[in-house]
């Protein structure tokens, strides 16, 4: 569904690489977790391949078909879901899925049913027909997600999704998330929220510096326990080691 | 701004300043940055300012002289001053609700402030007195200079210049409670109408038509006067009507009978007690309305109108045009800067071209009728297409969107591309029909003019939003929009111009110099040129420089 081979990654004016050697395959009906900390490159490694940031060398192919020789037929296969949450805010919610719909070439009959069942799931019957600057930060995630979903892609791309939204919200999300990879789709997507990565994905990849640290499946017996300790062991700079030494000695955190 | 915010709380509830002045403070420093004689761009952009205030005094100085000179010659001295005062009057109350609605009820930084503990009478008084004072500055700039230049034509005693200062002060707080008086319901009328896009557009359409007509008359006028001194602008029919009108052009003749000690035992009291029953209104209709009134526009800024539509479904390239038009057609301020300008052009392009026609006329003669029209038609072109330079810059955050979906680049900005284009097209058609309708031009050399500024519009929009793909400026303000004016605008606007200038006063040369057709086949072949040019500077590389878009 995703082949990443040996992705590197480098800013203009910038000497080091942003993200190296990164591979990656995902199989289709896996819900797949990219874990880091802040600037570890998981937002640039989401939009290399997503087609937003040119990459340096290696190859990025989205159901086969390569995101640099085959863009748009690659494209087709994939929604995307940003962190930002951005979206047309002059258009009514309606308008704004019905724009996405027409760009992805989504037929009258498939596209009501979809709009239907999203905006009865995410609960935004009421508001799908107002200006979406109207709407809450959570409201504006759903139907940037309803955007991304109308044309039903094989990958599901989501760059910190749970951001900002309430318990509600993000289960409703879950739901969808894990219900898309019931119909045999794809779902990728970066979070700091350990927690629910191991409750939710099938695998998880560990992402420090740039580079690619780990991939740990997570229906192995034990994997789900340690994965916290396994990302703080990998993630954990010199300072938190030597914190972590203080605190040892001092008894700190007990 | 959330910086200074904070600091400007931690001032006032620290109680190391007076809360008025303070927030008065803060009033400045967002409106005009901070001024620092250690930082060079700050001391250079007061300058500016100082120095552009100055230029724009001595050239209304001028200006002035001409004008009242003009009355004089008619005999209507006097009533010129009083339609003077009139109009400024008129512009502070006009611009005195835009403000005060904008600055009371509107700003950002209301909904902040109102969570922290600072009075609402507070923040009223700071924002009222930042009002006061920046208009007391531009009155001073503008009413100053035309005041000295009446004083320039007729003989005022030295307590003439003593009286300068209070009826600047009646001009500035006169108009200022006025619009506290009526801001409120502007402020309610204006909520009313934010939805109503069409509606905007035209009425913006009409006023900027209107003011422009009248400008150009006025214009017109004073160059009539210039070409020949010693003869009357004003008909006795017209001279009669002035007086009648400025008699009654009360409260305003009031400042002009101060300034020329008419009626004084009349003008003071009206004046005084004017603007006590104007501050009453202010202090009643704010004190009743002014925390109710900010409290519900916070409310109502966020709030967004409704439209049902069906799930309709378009072409790709249609629904990239569609998706353009709607995001501009339902911004005010996208709207004003392009359709409402488009809309505007053929009256102003009409206008423009009467009277520059006429001078030209009759100074050198009818072989550089094509070029003068070339060089108008083609400076508002350059305003309607330099909109195009921020056709990725208006993007914002939503940039990601051009990226993503499966539309090749060349597609999605022909889409751009295409609405400009329509919008330049129709607005040139229009100018063209009116130009031949009046019989500015004769019909094969409007055509022919039709055709150079088509092109021109079509190569100045490849160059403008080639630059913007270059090198997109994501400065978005307000509602996620572009507020001011980017590198790419001016950049856009300065290469126009340089085009109109070349093609326009070429085109006049040669058609004086050798012939009317010669100068056809010149500005048919330089825009042309432009047009082959900007093909190839917009297509080289271009899916290589939109693949570093936003990166």
């Amino acid at each position: 569904m995703l082949e990443i081979k040996n992705l590197y990654k480098k800013y203009r004016n910038s000497e080091r690489f942003s993200v190296r050697d990164l591979s990656l395959e995902l199989k289709p009906g896996e819900i797949f977790g990219f874990l880091g900390q802040n600037g570890a490159g998981k937002s640039t490694t989401i939009k290399c391949l997503t087609g937003i940031y040119p990459f340096t060398s290696g190859t990025i192919k989205i159901c086969g078909y390569d995101i640099q020789k085959d863009p748009i037929n690659a494209k087709m296969n994939m929604g995307y879901v940003p962190d930002n949450h951005s979206v047309y805010e002059k258009l009514t919610g309606r308008e704004y899925v019905n724009f996405l719909a027409d760009i992805y070439k989504v037929s009258k009959r498939e596209r009501e049913a979809r709009f239907d069942k999203y905006v009865a799931q995410f609960k935004l019957g009421h508001a799908v027909d107002t200006q979406i600057k109207s709407y809450s930060h959570g409201m504006k995630q759903k139907i940037s997600i309803i955007g991304a979903l109308i044309h039903n892609p094989k990958l599901w791309v989501l760059d910190e999704p749970m951001t900002g939204l309430d318990h509600q919200s993000m289960i409703e999300i879950l739901k969808r998330m894990y219900d898309h990879c019931q119909e045999g789709n794809t779902v990728f997507f970066s979070s700091h929220n350990l927690d629910l990565v191991s409750k939710v994905c099938d695998r998880v990849t560990i992402i420090k510096d740039g580079i690619q640290q780990c991939t740990i499946d997570l229906h192995v017996k034990g994997n789900k326990e340690t994965l916290e300790s396994t990302f703080v062991k990998i993630t954990a700079t010199e300072q938190d080691l030597i914190n972590r030494t203080t605190d040892d000695i001092f008894g700190i955190g007990r | 701004m959330r910086q200074k915010l904070a600091g400007a709380v931690e001032d006032i509830m620290g109680r190391k300043k007076h809360p008025v002045l303070t927030l008065l403070k803060l009033e400045f420093v967002n409106k005009f940055g901070t001024v620092s004689l250690k930082d060079g761009k700050s001391v250079f952009k007061s300058l500016f300012y100082i120095i552009g205030a100055g230029a724009l005094m001595v050239a209304l100085y001028y200006v002035s002289i001409i004008f009242f000179n003009m009355f004089e010659r008619a005999g209507i001295l006097y009533e010129a001053l009083v339609l003077v005062y009139g109009v400024v009057f008129a512009f502070l109350c006009i611009t005195g609700v835009s403000s005060t609605s904008k600055v009371l009820y509107y700003k950002g930084d209301n909904e902040i402030l109102m969570r922290f503990p600072i009075k609402p009478i507070h923040m009223f008084v700071s924002k009222t007195l930042f009002l006061i004072l920046t208009q007391l500055g531009l009155v001073m700039v503008v009413l100053v200079p035309l005041l000295v230049g009446y004083a320039a034509v007729t003989e005022v005693g030295i307590s003439y210049y003593v009286r300068i200062p209070i009826s600047i002060l009646f001009c500035v707080l006169i108009p200022f409670f006025i619009a506290n008086v009526f801001a409120i319901p502007g402020t309610h009328l204006a909520n009313k109408i934010k939805n109503k896009h069409g509606l905007i557009i035209i009425l913006f359409t009409i006023v900027v038509s209107l003011f422009f007509a009248i400008y150009m008359l006025l214009f017109d006028s004073m160059v009539q006067f210039l070409k020949d001194t010693e003869f009357s602008v004003f008909s006795p029919e017209v001279v009669k009507i002035i007086k009648d009108v400025c008699k009654y052009l009360i409260p305003i003749k009031y400042l002009a009978d101060m300034m020329v000690l008419n009626e004084l035992y009349i003008a003071y009291p009206v004046l005084i007690n004017l603007t006590a029953l104007t501050l009453i209104g202010t202090i009643l209709v704010i004190v009743k309305l002014y925390q109710k009134t900010l409290l519900g526009n916070i409310e109502a800024e966020g709030s967004a109108f409704k439209k049902v539509t069906k799930n309709k479904v378009r072409p790709v390239f249609l629904s990239l045009m569609n998706k353009e038009f709607l995001e501009i057609f339902r911004s005010v301020n996208y709207s004003f800067q392009y359709f409402v300008l488009a809309c505007a052009m053929p009256l102003m392009v009409f206008f423009c071209n009467r009277i520059t026609l006429a001078l030209a006329k009759n100074q050198v003669g009818e072989q550089i009728t094509l070029g003068i029209t070339l060089l108008v038609m083609l400076i508002f072109t350059t305003i309607i297409c330099s909109f195009s330079a921020t056709s990725i810059s208006r993007e914002g955050n939503n940039v990601y969107h051009i990226k993503i979906i499966p539309v090749s680049p060349l597609t999605q900005l022909a889409a751009k591309f295409t609405m400009y284009f329509i919008v330049s097209f129709v607005a040139n058609v229009v100018c063209i029909a009116v130009i031949i309708f009046t019989k500015q031009l004769e019909v094969k050399q409007a055509f022919g003019a039709f055709g150079v500024v088509q092109a021109c519009s079509i190569a100045l929009t490849l160059f403008s939003m080639r630059r913007d793909i270059v090198k997109p400026y994501f400065n978005l303000s307000g509602e996620g929009e572009l507020v001011a004016n980017n590198v790419n605008t001016t950049m856009s606007v300065g290469i126009g111009l340089l085009i109109a200038l070349v093609i326009g006063v070429g085109a006049m040369f040669i058609g004086y110099l050798v012939a009317v057709e010669t100068a056809l086949y010149y500005s048919l072949g330089v825009a042309g040129g432009l047009l082959i040019l900007s093909f190839l500077t917009y297509f080289t590389r271009l899916k290589h420089r939109f693949d570093y878009i936003g990166t």
